[in-house]
């Protein structure tokens, strides 16, 4: 049961007979009248339990965009209901608007249209619909909560996919279509064409420049060049830590969110590219696995393994890593391990592994570096500022030496802040992969 | 609408099913209210002890005791419950006694010399100022008598006959020289705890041994003999205890009298519109949803918390080489050093381009020990514009 403001106004309204006919009994009268119309109002509301419920909804978004949640009511009963509908959403599913008047006859059918807008990558879900049905002089209302489970997958934004168009220029300028070309390097026989101005000299091919020239019209000599193209069919495998490190929060985003969209945006070039990507997401136990995928289906399933994935408050298991990686592939690969470098007791477990990994595959270590760290250290102006640039210069200290380690032993390390981590991921393999290193 | 068309279930539940599941509480409450009912009920009259010197009142505090054996001698014992009562009393049995308790001053002047003129014997028990001054000026009080026993010292009957009674209460003395009057019960000082004083036929007794009347002590010592010859005197006696009722203030018109009828019920009306009105506000739509929210972990706080740890241990010269170790390997690179080049290479390769003393830089790069924290901020300026120096040197711009 749930009371309206106009039932307390209808009780605030006794002063008046209370007043006029100045006699205590009015008061008891009037509370008999009001409760007399209240039950009254109350039997003739509809009864929220009467309700047949169904959800419409879309099974994913984009965290950042908006979906429509359709949230269907028929009435079953007799009466008709009238009054208040609250869909049940978590807080962060950015429901809106919260509430919703309803006006229901019986044996009808109505829409509410609720406005998803969340604000946290995950699944989110909806528990119930609580309706409150007033009676017809809307004093007294039934309200009921009602079961009905819905969810809503929120997908990673994938805000990095803007340096995609860009990267996949580069990538076709490896591949030989434009004129630039890149001899030699281990790179593949692609195709012959015709000479334009500008081709390295030594790529001209005399002997199928020989056998084009045709000698009946006698014209002039084409030439013709050899193109290439970097290798393809090259396997990268990206492992995301989500150990308790990958929880922090880097301007506002943690870790594992800037490793997811590296990886995406990785995925995404390496996949036109023409090499095979799989990605593994482990910190004790896989949190989740794409394997085989490759297109637009790769980005698609890693976006949905990614998803619910949080990080988890324990530490990162490094010495399975190697059999992990053993077991997608046997053959050499671009093994990217996206971690974070900043404590040298932190990263003993990253570097005991690494040379189990550096004998066979490429490894890249990408890790955020926090751009407060770098500010800090230039702001100096008080004591409290000195002893933090003090602190920072030696945290950037720790970083740089966990690095040189890793490239002791044979390993690759890229370091940014959480916007430039992806391009500078993604630069870092069109280099690997122009130089033919994969 | 794929899904089969039938009712939600309701995690709300029913009125039945609500009040079956609260069942017990309900009786329970019940059965606690009536227990604290009954047990009230029962010992209600025990808990509040009655009112003191009262002739109707059994209790240790109250005088029933001595009212009674009064009325067993054949003394007419009236009580009185208001001024009106006594007055009418009095007047209509001339030549009674006026046994007086006003604890609360609630008589003003006038009522108790009016009283007090009616009566033949006047007992007043513990007067206080104001008693005092409309009854027995000469007579003021001298503080309480802590002796447990006074021995009967004086001609009066009623005392002589007593020999001992409990001392404890409150203590009279006469004032002026030229006052007649009968001084009993003494007990050092000049204070007496009982003072007679005599008006042609007329007498005033001021009484101030209270233990004496009640029902706990009535029975110890003389204290029978003392109250039932001092009060049985006449063979009519009047017991009144004023109440506030008497009090001259009683007369004017209350604040409910003034008001008119309907405030209290408009009162009690709004009382159970601001009761609607919460229930109007606080009833919530339905349970929260409930959300696992992340952990919320700065990645910055651990290098906060050096820093802090470095200020609260003064550890100068350890946050100086953090500093200088920066310096060092930004000026290196700037000058284009080799990435294992000594701090030497370095120093030397900045004095040659800023021209700078290699001594001085030597020091500030390597040797200086900051004493205080305000030169730590010193040499860390220092090195900030070796650093911007050097840079300037290499881009001129």
């Amino acid at each position: 049961m749930a009371v309206s403001g106009r039932f307390v106004l209808l009780v605030a309204l006794g002063v008046v007979p209370i007043v006029l006919l100045d006699d205590p009994v009015w008061l008891l009268g009037w509370l008999a009248v009001v409760a007399l119309v209240g039950a009254g109002d109350l039997i003739l509301a509809g009864s929220p339990r009467s309700l047949v419920l169904h959800r419409d909804l879309p099974e994913r978004v984009r965290l950042g965009e908006s979906v429509p949640s359709t949230l269907y009511l028929a009435n079953a009963g007799r009466r008709r209901v009238h009054g208040i509908v609250r869909d049940g959403w978590q807080p962060s599913a950015g429901a809106s608007p919260g509430r919703a008047r309803l006006d229901l006859p019986p044996g009808e059918r109505r829409a509410i249209v609720t406005t998803l807008t969340p604000f946290r990558r995950g699944e989110r879900r909806a528990a119930q619909v609580t309706v409150r049905s007033f009676g017809p002089l809307g004093l007294l209302a039934r309200q009921a909560t009602l079961e009905l489970a819905g969810a809503i997958r929120v997908l990673p934004p994938f805000n990095s996919r803007k340096h995609l168009p860009s990267r996949l220029a580069q990538l076709r300028e490896l591949d030989g279509k434009t004129s630039v070309m890149i001899r030699g390097q281990g790179t593949e026989f692609d195709s012959l064409r015709e000479y334009v101005r500008g081709d390295d000299v030594r790529s001209i091919d005399w002997r199928a420049t020989a056998r084009r020239t045709d000698p009946s019209t006698g014209a002039g000599p084409q030439l013709v060049v050899r193109t290439w193209r970097p290798e393809r069919d090259r396997r990268v495998v990206i492992v995301i830590d989500s150990g308790r490190t990958s929880a922090a929060r880097i301007a506002n985003e943690p870790r594992i969110d800037t490793a997811f969209e590296s990886s995406l945006l990785l995925g995404a070039l390496a996949t036109r590219a023409g090499d095979r990507v799989d990605l593994v997401v482990y910190d004790r136990r896989v949190r989740g696995r794409v394997q085989g995928a490759t297109g637009a289906e790769l980005l698609s399933r890693m976006v949905n393994v990614m998803a619910p994935i949080d990080p988890q408050l324990i530490e990162m298991d490094w010495s399975a890593v190697p059999g992990l990686v053993a077991s997608i592939t046997s053959h050499r690969a671009l093994v990217v391990i996206m971690t974070s470098i900043e404590a040298a007791g932190a990263s003993q477990g990253l570097l005991a592994v690494l040379p189990q990994l550096t004998r066979k595959h490429m490894v890249v270590v990408s890790s955020v570096v926090d751009p407060t760290i770098a500010e800090a250290t230039r702001e100096r102006s008080n004591r409290d500022e000195v002893y933090r640039a003090a602190a920072a210069e030696r945290s950037a200290l720790d970083s740089s030496r966990i690095a040189a380690a890793i490239r002791q032993l044979g390993a690759d390390v890229v370091t940014a802040t959480p916007a430039e981590l992806p391009p500078a991921l993604a630069d870092r393999y069109i280099a690997l992969k122009a130089a033919g290193r994969l | 609408m794929t899904a089969t068309p039938s009712t939600a279930t309701s995690t709300t539940p029913t009125i039945r099913r609500a009040t079956r599941r609260s069942l017990f509480w309900i009786l329970a409450a019940t059965f606690l209210v009536l227990v604290a009912i009954i047990g009230i009920a029962l010992t209600g009259s025990a808990l509040s002890r009655g009112t003191e010197f009262s002739a109707t009142n059994p209790g240790p505090i109250g005088s029933m005791a001595v009212a009674e054996v009064l009325r067993q001698q054949g003394v007419d014992v009236r009580v009185a419950g208001s001024f009106g009562s006594a007055k009418s009393a009095l007047v209509a049995r001339p030549g009674s006694t006026l046994f007086l308790y006003d604890s609360g001053d609630f008589l003003d002047d006038t009522r108790l010399t009016e009283i007090a003129g009616l009566a033949r014997d006047v007992v007043v028990l513990t007067p206080g100022f104001a008693q005092l001054r409309a009854v027995a000026p000469q007579v003021a009080q001298a503080g309480t008598v802590k002796r447990k026993v006074l021995r009967s010292d004086c001609a009066l009957a009623a005392v002589a006959k007593a020999e001992s009674v409990t001392g404890a209460g409150r203590g009279y003395r006469v004032t002026g020289t030229g006052t007649v009057a009968t001084r009993c019960l003494g007990s050092g000082s000049r204070v007496f705890s009982l003072i007679r004083l005599e008006r042609g036929a007329h007498t005033i007794t001021v009484l101030g041994t209270t233990d004496a009347l009640r029902n706990e002590h009535v029975a110890e010592r003389g204290n029978a003999a003392l109250v039932l010859n001092l009060l049985g005197a006449n063979p009519r006696l009047v017991w009144y205890l004023p109440t506030i009722d008497d009090s001259a203030a009683a007369d004017a018109p209350s604040i409910a009298e003034l008001t008119p009828v309907w405030v209290s019920s408009v009162m009690a009306l709004l009382v159970i519109v601001a009761i609607a009105a919460a229930f109007w506000r606080g009833r919530r739509m339905g349970p929260l949803v409930i959300e696992n929210l992340p952990v919320t972990v700065r990645a910055s706080e651990t290098m906060e918390g050096r820093a802090r740890l470095y200020q609260r241990g003064g550890a100068r010269l350890r946050a100086l080489d953090s500093l200088r170790v920066g310096t060092i390997a930004r000026v290196a690179a700037q000058c284009g050093l080799p990435r294992l080049a000594t701090v030497d290479d370095v120093i030397a390769a900045a004095s040659a381009v800023t021209g700078s003393d290699p001594r001085q830089l030597r020091s500030l790069l390597l040797d200086d020990t900051p004493r205080t924290d305000r030169e730590l901020v010193r040499l860390s300026d220092r090195l900030l514009e070796l650093e911007r120096s050097v840079a300037r040197s290499i881009r001129p711009a």
